[in-house]
């Protein structure tokens, strides 16, 4: 009996959750994760500030506009972080050659000096700016130096766990990532020692979609032991501008290019 | 330090955040979170603002923004001088800084005020006053006073032939305080195959050179360490400076060609009526900066070419050089960075200099080698750092450590301390002609 195409539809999609929960790909979720996260557009502005709180509840400020642009999807990317606030870090520039085959190439100016310091390849996992998040939390950690399994899905997130494979190189143990279904952003990181405490938590408390890309535009972390704090909001985002490659390079330090860094939608 | 300069201080102090208020106009326009925001965020937070803050827009909108900071540095020698008194640095010093967007030209403009209680004496400085604008899609212009910075070395200038400020340098002042000004017009071409800065200074900007009223130095024709008072002046030359840059980046390698027609930056030249003076100089260099390993490597290159003395035979000039660079830095272990540098001062025609100095023991070696050495750690909140920077030469047997220590409190408060040491064999050498000098310093900064 030849069974009618259109009944092949509603069949297929009885079998689908039963389908998908077998055939998870979870280094295709995670790819798709890193996509939505850190490569949304082409290229994109976007204004960011930041609260840092300590654990005595005292609290600082950074205001940063930074500029990105993608060499390809999932590769290579071009970054520029202008600071505007506070004070003593104002007109600082950092500049960022993020390389897939080797380590990044990152440069700060600092313009009391006139100086462009080339910054050795260090730690990733060491303090942006004073703040709670790390270079890696700014600039993605790479996929390819986690395994990662599914722990848990449920309709709305995937689960997943994740062991580092040089596991020398960094502070955790291991992590554990919700990845919202619908947008496929990761919107919960938390990070365990090797006691298995759960010292770290990176979540996205907010999020919008912008120009079809969903965007997160508050987002905090948590250091669950001292009890200290950052939180990042976003503004004035906007994707595939079309930002030319020369935005990118020594020149924008020392003279930043301010048609794409006025704080206007 | 008299109750009269801690008023003026704590009226310098007391003036920052008047300013600082001035410069931060608050409005209403602020940023509500929509109601799905988790509690405990920052919007129960008004005290701090972070609701109401317009993200510093308004500031663009509402005239001129005035930054700046008041800071206090205080530093004492840590044995008696015979030259000079206990007080090494005393700064009271309140800095204002501006910038205006008129058409497609930026403005920018810092000037500060200080009483400098060394010299018991006020001294205002424009340390900035420069207009920028971009001529078509490849070519900036910067004219006015401004700072120049280029060459890969790390407190070494081989090809960095702008002035320096080494009063401020030993002194124990902020770092920025190095680099003096210069008054230029600095143009700078982008282009596919290399980008270039080519710096006219119409008149001669030498550096801020040891003179004898912060600190002593040794003099080889009054036979020994010597510290005039106030500082000796030297005889300026009336000529210009022409420096330029080509550099291009390919693949992270950065790499640069130098060219400089100008003068010797400090007063190493004697004048026919026997006064100290500055004497002509070209030089030619290359550098490369890249990474290595698991750090950056960099090499630089650099002749000196004393126009007016090319066979070394005046010992009134000084005699050419080549000079060398290597350095290395990497992170050791997370947040601590080391680096080291070989230097090297080759004299050109050392025989000819021996034979004419009047004075051949105290010259310098044929080939001078410095190695520094600089490790900075940073502590995990990204708030304190320690660092220790030494140079030092196996050849002259002398050196100076540089221990210092920065921490940040918050977004307005800083302080910083630490040491300037010299060490060495002889009182004639590079570094040993400062032992007079020890010092260490203590600074805190209010940035606004």
């Amino acid at each position: 009996m030849k069974l009618p195409y259109k009944w092949l539809l509603p069949l297929s999609l009885m079998l689908s959750p039963l389908a998908q929960t077998q055939e998870v790909d979870v280094q295709e979720i995670v790819k798709r994760a890193e996509l939505a996260a850190y490569y949304a557009g082409d290229d994109g502005r976007s204004a960011a500030r930041m609260l840092i709180t300590d654990a005595q509840g005292r609290k600082q400020m950074r205001q940063f506009v930074i500029l990105r642009k993608d060499r390809e999807d999932g590769g290579s990317q071009d970054m520029m972080v202008f600071f505007s606030r506070p004070a003593d870090v104002r007109d600082t520039v950092f500049r960022v050659v993020k390389n897939t085959d080797r380590d990044d190439d990152r440069w700060l100016y600092l313009p009391g000096l006139d100086l462009v310091k080339r910054i050795s390849a260090g730690d990733k996992r060491t303090s942006f700016v004073g703040s709670h998040f790390f270079y890696e939390d700014v600039s993605g950690r790479s996929t390819s130096q986690d395994n990662f399994s599914l722990l848990d899905e449920t309709d709305k997130q995937y689960v997943l766990e994740a062991n580092p494979k040089d596991p020398g190189s960094v502070e955790f143990t291991r992590y554990q990532v919700s990845i919202d279904k619908a947008t496929m952003l990761p919107v919960k990181i938390d990070f365990f020692d090797s006691k298995g405490e759960n010292y770290r938590r990176v979540e996205a408390l907010k999020t919008e979609e912008i120009q079809g890309y969903p965007t997160v535009t508050h987002s905090r972390v948590q250091d669950l032991r001292s009890g200290g704090e950052t939180e990042m909001q976003f503004r004035f985002i906007s994707y595939d501008l079309g930002l030319p490659d020369d935005v990118f390079s020594e020149r924008s330090l020392r003279n930043p290019p301010r048609d794409w860094l006025e704080l206007r939608d | 330090m008299s109750s009269g300069r801690t008023h003026l201080f704590a009226t310098l102090i007391a003036l920052a955040p008047g300013f600082a208020a001035y410069a931060q106009q608050n409005t209403d326009d602020g940023w509500q979170l929509g109601a799905d925001s988790e509690q405990n965020s920052a919007q129960q937070q008004d005290d701090w603002g972070w609701e109401d803050d317009d993200w510093g827009i308004e500031e663009t909108s509402a005239g001129l923004p005035v930054h700046g900071f008041a800071e206090l540095a205080l530093g004492r020698r840590t044995e008696s001088s015979p030259y000079h008194d206990a007080l090494s640095l005393g700064d009271a010093r309140l800095r204002l800084e501006t910038s205006y967007q008129w058409q497609e030209i930026s403005f920018e403009a810092k000037a500060e005020g200080r009483y400098d209680a060394v010299l018991s004496d006020w001294r205002g400085r424009i340390r900035e006053l420069s207009a920028q604008f971009s001529l078509g899609q490849q070519f900036d212009i910067k004219a006015g006073r401004q700072i120049l910075t280029w060459g890969t070395g790390d407190y070494l200038f081989l090809n960095d032939l702008f002035p320096k400020d080494w009063q401020s340098f030993f002194a124990g002042r902020e770092d920025e305080y190095l680099k003096a000004p210069s008054d230029a017009v600095k143009a700078s071409g982008y282009f596919d195959w290399f980008n270039l800065d080519l710096v006219y200074s119409p008149e001669f900007d030498g550096d801020n050179y040891i003179s004898g009223d912060y600190f002593s130095f040794f003099n080889p024709r009054a036979g020994g360490v010597i510290a005039p008072q106030p500082g000796f002046n030297a005889k300026r030359p009336s000529g210009d400076e022409w420096a330029l840059r080509l550099f291009r980046n390919i693949k992270g390698k950065e790499l640069a060609l130098y060219a400089y027609d100008g003068y010797y930056k400090s007063p190493e030249a004697l004048s026919a009526e026997g006064v100290p003076t500055f004497s002509g100089l070209q030089t030619l260099g290359a550098s490369i900066r890249m990474p290595l390993g698991s750090g950056l490597f960099n090499a630089e290159i650099s002749h000196h070419r004393s126009k007016e003395d090319g066979k070394g035979e005046n010992p009134r000039i000084p005699n050419s050089q080549w000079r060398a660079l290597l350095g290395y830095e990497q992170e050791v272990i997370t947040r601590l960075t080391g680096s080291v540098q070989f230097y090297l001062e080759h004299t050109q025609n050392h025989a000819a200099l021996l034979a004419n100095s009047p004075f051949p023991d105290w010259e310098a070696e044929q080939n001078r080698v410095v190695l520094t050495n600089r490790l900075t750690w940073r502590n995990q909140r990204d708030d304190l750092s320690l660092s220790l920077f030494t140079f030092y030469s196996p050849t002259d047997q002398d050196g100076y450590l540089r221990p210092a220590l920065d921490y940040r409190l918050d977004d307005n408060w800083s302080m910083s301390a630490g040491m300037n040491l010299f060490f060495g064999e002889d009182e004639h050498s590079f570094f040993g002609q400062f032992k007079d000098n020890n010092n260490l310093y203590g600074r805190i900064r209010y940035s606004f």
